[in-house]
């Protein structure tokens, strides 16, 4: 059971008949992407068979990942390419997607957003058909426009702020001008501060991004991404889900054992990913509040240790 | 001197706090002059101080300007000033690289041509100053080549900031031993009109989140700047005065630094924010309260004409 109180709880190592008591006790299985399911261009060992078996044996499996760099389709062809079979687009929640939901279905957004983020956050706004407002970089080259001196477009009613790769300053200066008006949304798809690549190598994340807009508009953006909650209500308003009776398994306390915390979910931490063993030991023994919320329930070595229990 | 705080600067208090001191600091922006035109009456106060025997001195946030290009402006603007007496962040960095870090290779700067010319002058190689745009996928970012001799990353105001730049920053802050400057927080750049211009703040910010590390701050209301004008000429802080237009920066280097402090109306912060900092029981708020305050600086200039 996720979130009970005492100090020093969490963290159990599980194995075989342990597993498979879990799972037996769960209908939903939330898999974060990165470091969990595949790291970068290759799927983590067993984890493809994992999750065909799960789906065998009735479990109904989610895939839910602050990574908002592509649209959904693209990841249903990753999953095809790494060997996952039947990984349907409606099963795949991204930042990106739940962003763009947000928008359409939450905020009911009437007007424009200026995006500041990559073709992956475009694509679904696009796709959630929520109107935004086109990057006119050629109208930014004009003369006397410069970052002290450029239009604004009067129907931007919201800002969204993801990863980017062609951030520029001038669009930190637009972002944080728009936000000047209170009534404008300020939405962040994932508050991930860098992204983990192949050979324990790292890239700055949306959530530096974020940062500088937040620190420039005196304003907190709304967080989509994990852990925020949102997410989890975005899958559950399509799927209705009990938290009692699903599992959230991810590689990053700060988000994905955080995010399952904070949905009342049961939660297992993998160590093919971000986070170590030392580093939730700290935060299951450490006296500071809302510490103990970044503590898995669980701990397995990689999700192949779920082979054991589902082969069976 | 009066151990009350926060109180109106009257032309009597005026004279006896001018007597008190041998030395006045001034902030720039929103005190001396606005964006490019004068706070009216300025000019003659710092000349008058001059003349009064007084020395002055300028102590400024603003990255994007060499004291050699501030003491043009100050002249241009009517301010009869040198360059010695201007300390601005792209100079005082460089300063605090050289003789606080001790800094003994590269900087991967981002920031303005000002700052890699001051770092120059103090013979310290910058590396990576201005336009920085993206090409390739997330895994060459990853694996930029890395200037090995780069021993320190120093960021200010930089027009040109991008991915690219954040990106480099981070590889270079992956090393823990490359140490980590910049040279403000400031939230937002100065400007007249409506038009907001983030500030050195957002960048590093921006730099401090992806490297989940904290910068050391050279800016107000960090002492250093206090310090780089004192060790070249001898201040007594006690007989310093300290005339600043933010509570958060002007003000509390005031109060770190044990000068006599005097807030102007005439830039960002107000009377009302003062008082209310005066009554809180925060010891952090209580360093910024001013020991007086005048509507402009021009106020103080009958004291001195007297």
């Amino acid at each position: 059971m996720a979130g009970a109180v005492g100090g020093g709880r969490g963290c159990v190592t599980l194995r075989g008949a342990q597993i498979r008591d879990l799972l037996d006790s769960k209908h939903n299985v939330l898999f974060d992407c990165d470091g969990v399911i595949w790291n970068g261009e290759a799927a983590v060992t067993g984890a493809p068979e994992v999750v065909s078996l799960l789906k065998q044996r009735g479990k109904r499996v989610f895939f839910v990942t602050n990574n908002c760099t592509r649209p959904r389709e693209n990841y249903v062809q990753k999953f095809s390419r790494l060997g996952f079979t039947d990984v349907a687009e409606e099963e795949i929640f991204s930042s990106a997607y739940c962003s763009a939901a947000y928008l359409r279905d939450v905020a009911r957004l009437q007007g424009k957003v200026f995006v500041i983020g990559c073709s992956g956050v475009m694509k679904e706004l696009q796709d959630a058909g929520v109107p935004v407002l086109e990057e006119d970089e050629a109208a930014d080259r004009e003369p006397g426009i410069s970052i002290y001196n450029y239009p604004l477009d009067p129907d931007v009613k919201a800002v969204l702020v993801g990863y980017d790769e062609n951030f520029t300053f001038m669009k930190l200066a637009k972002a944080s001008c728009y936000l000047m008006n209170s009534e404008c949304l300020f939405l962040a798809t994932d508050p991930d501060p860098w992204h983990p690549l192949r050979g324990g190598r790292i890239t700055p994340g949306s959530g530096s991004l974020t940062a500088a807009l937040e620190t420039a508009s005196s304003r907190k953006a709304t967080v989509i991404g994990k852990p925020s909650r949102f997410m989890f209500e975005c899958i559950a308003s399509q799927f209705d889900l009990d938290p009692d009776r699903s599992l959230m398994v991810g590689d990053r306390l700060e988000t994905d054992i955080l995010f399952g915390s904070n949905c009342g979910l049961s939660t297992v931490l993998t160590l093919t990913g971000v986070s170590t063993l030392e580093e939730a030991h700290r935060y299951r023994d450490s006296e500071e509040p809302g510490q103990k919320d970044c503590v898995p329930d669980y701990v397995v070595e990689s999700v192949a240790d779920f082979l054991e229990a589902l082969e069976e | 001197m009066a151990s009350s705080k926060c109180t109106s600067l009257s032309g009597a208090l005026s004279r006896q706090l001018l007597d008190s001191v041998d030395s006045v600091l001034f902030d720039c922006d929103g005190v001396i002059w606005r964006g490019d035109q004068t706070i009216p009456g300025a000019p003659e106060v710092i000349n008058s101080l001059k003349k009064n025997g007084k020395r002055v001195f300028f102590v400024t946030n603003n990255s994007t300007k060499t004291r050699q290009m501030y003491a043009d402006k100050l002249g241009k603007l009517g301010f009869n000033a040198t360059a010695d007496e201007v300390f601005g962040t792209a100079y005082c960095s460089a300063m605090y690289l050289k003789n606080v870090c001790k800094l003994d290779g590269k900087v991967y700067l981002i920031g303005s041509n000002a700052m890699k010319q001051e770092l120059e002058e103090v013979g310290i190689q910058p590396v990576g100053v201005g336009p920085d745009p993206i090409s390739g996928v997330q895994i060459d970012w990853a694996n930029v080549p890395l200037d090995k001799e780069v021993q320190a990353v120093l960021v200010g105001f930089d027009e040109h900031f991008s991915y690219m730049k954040l990106n480099r920053a981070l590889q270079y802050l992956c090393n823990p031993d490359c140490q980590f400057v910049g040279t403000n927080t400031d939230t937002r750049l100065p400007l007249e009109g409506g038009k907001a211009v983030p500030g050195t703040g957002c960048l590093l910010k921006a730099v401090e989140t992806a490297a989940q590390r904290q910068a050391q701050v050279v800016g107000k209301p960090s002492s250093f700047m206090f310090e780089c004008v004192a060790s070249q000429f001898d201040l007594d802080p006690q007989k310093c005065l300290m005339v600043g237009d933010r509570l958060d920066t002007d003000i509390m280097l005031g109060s770190n630094c044990g000068m006599k402090t005097l807030l102007t109306l005439t830039g960002v912060s107000t009377v009302a924010e003062a008082e209310a900092n005066q009554k809180s029981e925060c010891p952090h708020r209580q360093r910024m309260v001013p020991d007086f305050y005048v509507d402009s600086i021009a106020d103080i200039l009958p004291a001195l004409q007297a």
